[in-house]
């Protein structure tokens, strides 16, 4: 019996398909509504909120402003500690709008009502007196430092540091060729079709949030530091959650509103964010890089030198902290390169803050040292597969330290590379559209390489139980919302326990229920909350073999465990699984359980995607193909895995061509979801996606390395490469939109 | 029928065969009255401007977004939700193809998905990929890159036909 | 589905409509029994006008919900095509009318599907979207716009009766009865629209008419949606072609001429210079597409 590796369906769809499924706003729970008044300024000075009228209509309860809810909410939003050092940044105190807004959109009041259409009505009656202020909603403005955003940090750079390895001024000096380069991602807005929402409720010494969330433990962590209570008192539930993509790893003054109303009011209290909302609770990317390279006439390239400028919005939000500090470390992604500089800069602006998008960091880093691979092609003439055969690491530098310390842990990139050009035939599909341009279509196809940092540590907490009647409940820190990995991972236990699948059951996101957890982000569920659950298993059986040898009066090494049974080496006695169950919780030490909290560490897939392209006369583009070829690791379920790249991918074609997130010069984003282009399936390409069948292991005891970050992470450099070999333009930033196509297409 | 701003209608809509008798308000939405008044949370909201296809549900058999009616205008007339495509707690052939293929994962836009290939299969038998892409572009899905969500629709197609 | 004005674009959070009364009419006459008295807006299928009402963009007092008349839903097929205001998109998408083909392929690029099955012509060309689909049409084919008021009926023709973006020549106590469209027998028709994404309104879109002999333009209608005020008809591009041969030269010159008066805002879709230059490639491709086939 082996469940790994196998495409099992997934558990607990059926409640999907039937439209029993239960996402925040499904919760059949009486509470309050609360509705937001915004400010349409992007840097304002509040004067007034006048209530009265809102506090005059019915079903409306009270109004608050930050005046009220800072009372109660002691503590601002900071970054995510776990992985942000806090140290050198600068960081503004960021708690509900008092006294002045710092972008356009920021709440400014609360209604609570019975009905969530008088809540809206209410915070319709509410106006505000501001006096506007100088505001700058341009990185490029900010820069200046004349305007600033928060006047009490003195400069809107939030963070500056410069990442140096080797003698990069001298490897320039020394190399065949330079070129400057300036190359981005645009600001965007990942969009879970899930808007996030939230009900809190506070029963005077407990407070219960339930929380469309990937990271419950740690929103409940933030909870307690924020509002004073200790965290044994609050519970974060997750219910069924709509889709993350990392947009749902960060806190907003809006639900931090809702908790403190809640707490005032002693009610529950719930809000559900309109798709609009939903857009300006989180924005994404917006970073450039600025610099030179030097290369040899060989193709090596020899040194990188530059500035990375990361947008913030108005404040740091939980996780945005990231982007400036791993973009760095992983721009020489699976190249040999040893000389860099690379000046990273954050920069606080008049806008809606930015957080972490799938990927988070590692699509920006590939995104610039792809191109600049292709920048090394197109220069010296060369196909892009032998650039990257040139300066690959190669397989006896395994494990391999890359310029910045980070240690590379197994794989064979090279071998990777040339099988992938030959499973996506690269080189056919090449030539076919070389041919069927010269039939005068605008066809291309591109390819690029990426190297991922994933896992990101530091522990995960599992605990698997034996019941009574012999089911399984496997209770993980892991938080799926999507990805199917509660599926992989009863995969994992029902082949260590080896019992049918069917009685596993794995539970996540009630911190009530899972006591400690980390979460479901960095692609790292399967490794990390599936080696805890495959170790928590274990430590079970072990449990389950000291039972049987109990009953059977032998000693534990006597017993041999296999397929569901017990059995007596010597005497060939055998007890079934189910009796050694109901035994486990009579006599001694009764309970079959164990909890481990993991540790773990960063691992490194890798992997070749292709794209191919077809532009029409108006410079429209689609891609009409993506094809992968990865390797991940072991892979405990493949059909779950290419799901990944399906979806990875798609947003990638949304990055690359479709998706921008427009501020006008007013500050204010200027798209609603109508014209904020999230693929559709007549722009979605058709996938093939392959697994390398021999596989490099990570050092987690699934030996899983993860999926699902990668195809965002690589697919935006394949399809612009793509988008160049249709149209024999150059583009550096994303999204490539069709008037830019159009201006470039010959 | 007339109802002034401030009052409420009296409706009688039938909803996955069952006929509903209710009091709203002229300016409350289908979509709401479904979720709110009726219980029936399968059917989703996902956007404000009609564009995500997560309220889907049939009006008269024919698939509609329930976010861009009011629930009055559904005032004589039938509805299917989600709910209603299943009986007995046996599946129908779209949903088990669903399951079947892999063709959700976060499954927020699932109902409305199911709701809207439901619809298309009642009207047709048979449609190439092309024709399926082309009739869910109303339904948008952020997670399974729709791959899956098309061949699921054809796995239907074939279920139906058997 | 809706299109926001792209200055109003920023703090659409509303979602739910305010308070509105509603009525039922009975028939058409009651309906317009009660506009006349009543600060009211006509519902339809609702398609353009529960997004502005969600968005509060619009504050009737009443709707008067006409969508259910039987009497405005009919195709009627004579010289002259006449379709009564609350005829569904999928019932013109799904109808093949001769001398009318353009008609079937501009309904079903109407939003989507599920926009189709309930949103109305009537409603649309009301709505008056300076991007939507139909007025274009309506505007290349000279369609007359029968409206009914309790005073009686008038008869507007469509280049009259679009005045400019989401506005139209109806007066309170107005209703938009019929559509009427002379058939063009013997004409070449295509509707063209090219979107960022499928579903969305037209970046530019093309309805274009042309009647050939003997490889000669005798007649020929063009307007363009998603690139003006409301529609434009491109007179001096049907000046160029009208008794000319489609040569290369000629589409060349008729595809430049396609901008004149055109006036394109720039919004998310893209800038003014690119609507011009979709306008003039939607064109050429169109009319080379018609000089293979003839």
């Amino acid at each position: 019996m082996s469940y790994s590796g196998k495409s099992v369906k997934r558990l607990y769809d059926d409640k999907f398909v039937t439209g029993r499924s239960t996402y925040v706003d499904d919760l059949k729970i009486n509470a309050l509504y609360a509705a937001f008044v915004r400010s349409n300024y992007a840097h304002a000075v509040i004067k007034r909120v006048h209530k009265e009228d809102a506090l005059k209509m019915s079903g409306v309860v009270t109004v608050y402003t930050g005046e009220e809810l800072n009372r109660v909410i002691k503590e601002g939003i900071g970054p995510w500690t776990t992985y942000i050092d806090p140290r050198p940044w600068k960081i503004p105190k960021w708690r509900f709008a008092q006294g002045e807004v710092k972008y356009a959109g920021e709440p400014v009041a609360v209604v609570l009502a019975t009905d969530k259409y008088r809540a809206r009505d209410a915070a319709e009656a509410i106006t505000v007196d501001y006096e506007p202020v100088d505001a700058v909603v341009s990185m490029e403005e900010a820069k200046k430092d004349k305007v600033l955003v928060h006047k009490e940090l003195g400069t809107n750079y939030g963070y500056k540091n410069d990442f140096v390895a080797g003698n990069p001024e001298k490897a320039l000096e020394s190399a065949d060729h330079r070129k400057k380069v300036e190359i981005g991602n645009r600001r965007l807005i990942p969009s879970p079709m899930e808007p996030r929402g939230i009900v809190a409720s506070y029963d005077g010494s407990n407070l219960s949030v339930w929380y469309s969330t990937q990271i419950p433990h740690f929103a409940r962590a933030e909870f307690s530091r924020i509002f004073g209570i200790p965290q044994s008192r609050i519970r974060v539930v997750m219910p069924d959650v709509g889709g993350g993509f990392g947009s749902k790893a960060h806190i907003i003054p809006e639900e931090l509103a809702v908790i403190a109303s809640s707490m005032m009011l002693g009610k529950p209290v719930r809000w559900t964010a309109t798709r609009t909302e939903e857009m300006m609770a989180t924005n994404s990317r917006h970073n450039v890089f600025r610099g030179e390279i030097g290369f040899n006439n060989d193709g090596t390239l020899v040194a990188i030198n530059g500035t990375l400028e990361v947008e913030l919005g108005a404040y740091l939000t939980y996780t945005e902290g990231i982007q400036p500090t791993i973009i760095p470390l992983m721009i020489p992604g699976p190249y040999r390169v040893r000389d860099l500089k690379i000046e990273s800069r954050a920069i606080y602006t008049n806008t809606i803050p930015i957080t972490m998008y799938r990927g988070a960091s590692r699509p920006e880093a590939t995104f610039i040292i792809e191109r600049l691979m292709s920048t090394v092609a197109d220069e010296l003439k060369l196909d892009d597969v032998t650039v990257r055969e040139r300066n690959l690491v190669r397989e006896d530098q395994m494990p391999y330290t890359n310029p910045f310390g980070l240690k590379y842990d197994t794989g064979d990139y090279l071998t990777l590379l040339r099988e992938g050009v030959k499973i996506l035939e690269y080189n056919s599909m090449k030539e076919w559209a070389r041919k069927e341009r010269e039939k005068g279509k605008r066809v291309g196809v591109g390819l690029a390489y990426y190297l991922e940092i994933c896992g990101f540590g530091p522990w995960e907490y599992a605990e698997t139980r034996v019941t009574e009647d012999g089911g399984v409940i496997v209770a993980i820190g892991g938080t799926p919302h999507g990805q199917g990995t509660e599926t992989a991972i009863a995969q994992l236990v029902a082949d260590e326990l080896q019992v049918p699948i069917e009685r596993v059951k794995v539970i996540w996101g009630d911190s009530d229920a899972i006591p400690a957890g980390t979460g479901t982000y960095g692609s790292r569920t399967v490794s990390i909350a599936g080696s805890a659950a495959v170790t928590a298993s274990r430590q079970v059986l072990e449990k389950m073999r000291r039972v049987a040898a109990r009953a059977m009066k032998a000693d534990v090494e006597e017993i041999e465990y296999k397929n569901g049974e017990f059995v007596h080496k010597r005497e060939g006695k055998k007890m079934r699984w189910e009796e050694v169950s109901r035994l486990g919780y009579s006599g001694k030490e009764p309970g079959l359980s164990a909890s481990v909290t993991l540790e773990g560490d960063v691992t490194f897939p890798y992997g070749i995607h292709m794209a191919i392209v077809e532009v029409d006369e108006y410079g429209m583009a689609r891609v009409k193909e993506y094809r992968a070829y990865d390797d991940i690791g072991r892979v405990i379920n493949p059909a779950l895995a290419e799901g990944q790249i399906h979806g990875g991918g798609t947003q990638a074609v949304g990055q690359s061509l479709y998706e921008l997130a427009v501020i006008n010069e007013n500050g204010q984003l200027a798209v609603t979801y109508a014209d904020y282009y999230v693929p559709t399936a007549v722009e979605s390409p058709k996938f093939k996606s392959y697994f390398a069948e021999k596989y490099h292991p990570s050092p987690y005891l699934t030996k899983t390395k993860g999926v699902g970050e990668a195809a965002l992470i690589v697919g935006p450099a394949a399809i612009v490469r793509a988008l160049e070999d249709a149209t024999g333009g150059k583009f550096d930033f994303t999204p490539v939109i069709p008037e830019e196509i159009l201006k470039k297409m010959k | 029928m007339k109802v002034e701003p401030d009052q409420k209608v009296r409706i009688n809509v039938k909803v996955n065969g069952v006929l509903h008798e209710a009091e709203v308000e002229p300016r409350k939405l289908l979509v709401d009255f479904l979720r709110d008044d009726l219980g029936l949370t399968g059917t989703k909201v996902g956007c404000d401007t009609t564009t995500c296809g997560a309220c889907t549900i049939l009006l008269d058999g024919r698939s509609v977004k329930s976010c861009t009616l009011l629930a009055v205008q559904a005032h004589g007339r039938e509805i299917t939700t989600i709910e209603g495509l299943s009986s007995d707690s046996k599946l129908s052939p779209v949903q088990e193809a669903f399951k079947d293929n892999f063709a959700l994962q976060c499954g927020f836009c699932t109902a409305g998905m199911i709701v809207q290939a439901t619809f298309l299969l009642s009207q047709k038998k048979d449609m190439t990929e092309e024709e399926i892409r082309d009739s869910i572009h109303g339904n948008i899905c952020r997670c399974t890159g729709y791959q899956n969500i098309v061949n699921a629709i054809m796995d239907a197609s074939r279920r139906m036909k058997a | 589905m809706v299109r926001i004005p792209f200055k109003r674009l920023f703090l659409i959070i509303k979602m739910y409509p305010p308070q509105v009364g509603y009525f039922r009419p009975e028939s058409l006459g009651e309906a317009l029994e009660f506009l006349e008295r009543e600060e009211a807006k006509v519902l339809a299928g609702g398609q353009s006008l529960i997004p502005m009402l969600k968005l509060r963009v619009l504050r009737p007092k009443y709707l008067v919900d006409i969508g259910g008349l039987k009497e405005l839903s009919y195709i009627k097929e004579g010289d002259t095509i006449s379709i009564g205001a609350t005829t569904r998109h999928f019932e013109l998408a799904s109808r093949r009318i001769r001398g009318l083909e353009i008609l079937q392929e501009a309904a079903s690029k109407v939003g989507d599907v599920q926009v189709r099955n309930v949103g109305t012509i009537g409603g649309s060309v009301c709505n008056a979207d300076p991007a939507a689909d139909y007025p274009a049409v309506l505007t290349a084919l000279d369609a007359t716009m029968k409206v009914r008021s309790k005073k009686g009926t008038r008869e507007v023709k469509a280049h009259d009766f679009f005045k400019g973006p989401f506005s139209v020549d109806l007066n309170p106590g107005e209703v938009l009865e019929e559509i009427r469209i002379p058939r063009l027998e013997g004409y070449s028709q295509t509707y063209r629209k090219v979107v960022r994404r499928a579903g969305d309104f037209a970046l530019a879109g093309l309805a274009l008419a042309i009647k050939l002999d003997s490889g000669v333009v005798k007649d020929v209608r063009i307007a363009f949606t998603g690139v003006s005020q409301g529609p434009h008809r491109a007179k001096e591009a049907e000046k160029v072609l009208r008794d000319s041969k489609l040569t290369k030269d000629v589409i060349k010159r008729a595809s430049e001429a396609s901008t004149s008066g055109a006036n394109p805002p720039s919004d998310s879709r893209g800038s003014s210079w690119y609507r011009l230059e979709v306008m003039k490639r939607l064109l050429q491709t169109s009319l080379e597409v018609m000089a293979n086939e003839s």
